[in-house]
């Protein structure tokens, strides 16, 4: 038992920082080249250096690249028509064919994107006149990115999973404890001797809070020293917002394991209300992307607010000023949550 | 055969006698199904978004007027220097600040390039990924609306200019539809984590029972015990597939391009597969709470992980890749996806099935030997 609460939130932690935390890249492509010449050679070598793309097949007519496709070797695959470079090199216009697999349509906006970044590049290489025509006109943009400015998703990810092995951890394991003293009848046992209700809640509870408080301090410190996300905030921030929302894990997990009389089922039901929790908190999917019923549905869920809590107070440094309206939800929930599942258990114990 | 069919029909009292089981077998899978397909999704709209415009000009409201019309930005307020910058991003008001420069509107009109700046926060990766590119494309092609204007303005035409462009082609899955990505996808995830989960429990409850040794003195042969343990699971699990295939075609009119046989094939594959990681941690597990984490820490972590469902396997880093070969979710998933959405057959699919039916049988031969022993 207790070597696997250890490994599971480093494998938690590798899993969701190398898996998660995986920016889309070397995106697999296709190349059907008609046209063998300098210039097909030059759209291939853009698409290639600019890292985001892999040559992965070359097919040699269409049915091939349907193949390709059809077989999953390829995400994105470029056709180069005959005749392309004696169309660029008589002025007139030229067309490349572009072929994206869209099921996964993360995937696929990425790559259309980088391509169309390339292709709009290669054409400038390719009509020098019309972009010396152009002039420097338009809309130059510049961005800046600020507090994560290579845009890496572990830095986004490592800051949530301070929260989420603590959900994990400490609902599981303490929906299992109490089930566990009463399928063994030992619960009744120790009602016998002195020690009151409370004590027993509360000795029983220390054991895992020094366990989770364990496994965070070992996510943080492997995601500041491993991953190398930078810790721009205070631990009083973070350590107080998992304070209070390892009370509403807590009272979850209690909640739980009185709906439950085996541990079989405590686990399962722990397991059905951890993947809404999971899925609807922003954890893995934005949740500006919901749709509006759905988004409504969210400020339910504790998770939601102490996942704001942590990724601003670690990457950007904000302070309870910025953060009290996450705070004061959270603390109403956690409140409620361990309050109310204090007085089931009481009123349980008691019938 | 007699024998079999009594630990089966047992094993079948045991699940219907257990609403809560019942429930998770039943109801967990279509709240998942229902999340993935509604919740999942990547492509995020109306980003909060800030102005800083000290231009203050008809060009400068226009452009950003484009910027708001995109349905991409929704701008929430105008802050009137940088100093409010760093308060909208702390307190998460706003994910993007776009700062139109002095001289804007005025650059635009004499040709030379007009300065914007766009300041996005990182702490969202996914988010800031996109600001990033719906800003440049919209500005590019802001910017190249008001030179055609201008030149045309002179007399030219601009559609005799050579250009190179590109003729884009989304095929499968056209509207970029979530669920139709990730229903196939579920069918692998829900299939392993119930039947993993389920078989891993079997033996060790037994043991836990006390109810084992019971097994042992009836005549019934180890084999015989495994069949029948296993063989109401094998019907749940294809049960769940049927349930969640027929769900997604009707209710989420996701396409379905390839051949039933194909798809019933390579799920008996897989489902054996399943069932046979089940077993071994059953032989393995000493206790129910350990046959649970180690069929969390072998079966679904690595299937939910690892198998591509939501993160490109393409994109992990070379261990992670060369280490989701070892979990024969990865294959299944692939296949799932090209049945459904893509409709290949056998001719690009043999290279997964070969993988499916030699990890089947290494599998369930490995469970039947460490069976055998453990009994």
């Amino acid at each position: 038992m207790l070597p696997i609460l250890f490994i599971m939130p480093i494998v938690m932690l590798l899993m969701f920082g190398y898996v998660v935390g995986s920016d889309i890249k070397n995106i697999q492509l296709a190349v059907l080249d008609s046209d063998h010449s300098v210039q097909s050679q030059q759209v291939v070598d853009s698409f290639v250096n600019s890292t985001y793309f892999t040559v992965s097949a070359r097919p040699t007519n269409e049915a091939q690249l349907k193949t390709a496709l059809d077989g999953g070797q390829a995400v994105l695959a470029l056709d180069i028509p005959k005749g392309f470079s004696d169309s660029i090199r008589q002025h007139r216009s030229s067309q490349i064919g572009v072929v994206v697999d869209g099921s996964d349509s993360r995937t696929s906006q990425q790559a259309l994107q980088y391509s169309n970044g390339i292709i709009s590049a290669l054409g400038a290489q390719f009509y020098p006149q019309v972009a010396a025509a152009a002039g420097a006109g338009g809309v130059n943009v510049q961005t800046r990115i600020f507090y994560n400015p290579t845009l890496r998703q572990v830095n986004t990810m490592v800051p949530a999973l301070l929260a989420f092995i603590l959900l994990m951890s400490t609902t599981n394991v303490m929906s299992q404890a109490i089930v566990k003293e009463r399928e063994r009848g030992t619960l009744e046992q120790l009602f016998v001797t002195p020690i009151g209700r409370t004590d027993y809640l509360l000795g029983k509870l220390l054991p895992y809070v020094g366990v989770a408080f364990i496994q965070v301090c070992v996510t943080f410190i492997v995601g500041v020293l491993w991953f190398q996300v930078p810790f721009n905030g205070s631990l009083l921030v973070i350590g107080s917002g998992l304070m209070l929302f390892m009370l509403a894990a807590l009272g979850i997990g209690m909640l739980v394991s009185l709906m439950s009389g085996t541990r079989q089922q405590a686990q399962q039901t722990s397991q059905f209300i951890q993947m809404p929790q999971m899925m609807l908190s922003g954890f893995m999917f934005p949740i500006d992307a919901f749709p509006r019923w759905l988004f409504y549905l969210t400020y339910l869920i504790p998770l939601r607010y102490i996942l704001v809590i942590v990724r601003s107070n670690f990457l950007k440094g904000s302070t309870f000023m910025e953060l009290w309206p996450q705070f004061a939800a959270m603390a109403l929930f956690s409140v409620g949550i361990f309050a109310l599942g204090l007085s089931r258990f009481h009123k349980r114990l008691a019938d | 055969m007699r024998r079999i069919w009594a630990i089966a029909r047992k094993e079948f009292i045991h699940v219907i006698r257990d609403p809560r089981l019942l429930m998770v077998i039943m109801a967990m899978p279509l709240l998942q199904l229902f999340l993935y397909s509604y919740a999942l999704s990547f492509d995020v709209k109306n980003l909060p978004t800030a102005t800083v415009d000290f231009d203050h000009t008809t060009q400068s409201r226009q452009y950003l007027d484009a910027l708001q019309q995109s349905n991409y930005f929704q701008i929430n307020q105008t802050l009137t220097s940088y100093a409010g910058v760093d308060k909208a991003f702390e307190s998460n008001t706003d994910k993007v600040v776009v700062v139109v420069g002095a001289g804007f509107g005025s650059n635009l009109a004499a040709g030379r390039a007009a300065n914007v700046q766009i300041l996005v926060d990182g702490s969202d990766a996914n988010s800031a990924q996109l600001a990033r590119g719906y800003t440049a494309a919209l500005s590019r092609v802001y910017g190249s609306k008001v030179i055609v204007n201008q030149v045309e303005a002179k007399g030219f035409s601009t559609s005799s200019v050579p250009q190179l462009s590109s003729n884009t082609r989304v095929w499968y899955n056209p509207e970029g539809k979530s669920a139709a990505y990730y229903v196939p996808g579920l069918i692998v995830i829900l299939v392993t984590t119930v039947l993993v989960l389920q078989t891993a429990n079997t033996l060790v409850k037994e043991r836990e029972n006390g109810t084992y040794e019971q097994l042992i003195v009836s005549p019934i042969k180890n084999i015989e015990l495994m069949i029948g343990k296993i063989a109401p699971w094998a019907l749940i699990g294809a049960l769940q597939i049927m349930l969640i295939s027929l769900i997604g075609i009707f209710v989420f009119q996701i396409p379905f391009r390839g051949s039933v046989l194909l798809l019933v094939l390579s799920s008996l594959l897989y489902v054996s597969c399943a069932l046979g990681m089940g077993l071994i941690i059953s032989a393995r597990a000493a206790s129910v709470d350990s046959a649970n984490q180690l069929a969390a820490l072998v079966a679904f972590l690595p299937t939910l992980m690892l198998s591509g469902f939501i993160f490109p396997i393409s994109s992990m880093p070379w261990a992670l890749q060369a280490i989701s070969y070892c979990f024969p979710g990865r294959y299944f998933m692939v296949i799932t996806r090209t049945i459904f959405l893509k409709g290949g057959g056998l001719e690009v699919l043999w290279p997964q099935m070969m993988a499916l039916a030699i990890f089947a049988v290494v599998i369930i031969s490995l469970a039947s030997v460490m069976y055998r022993e453990r009994v």
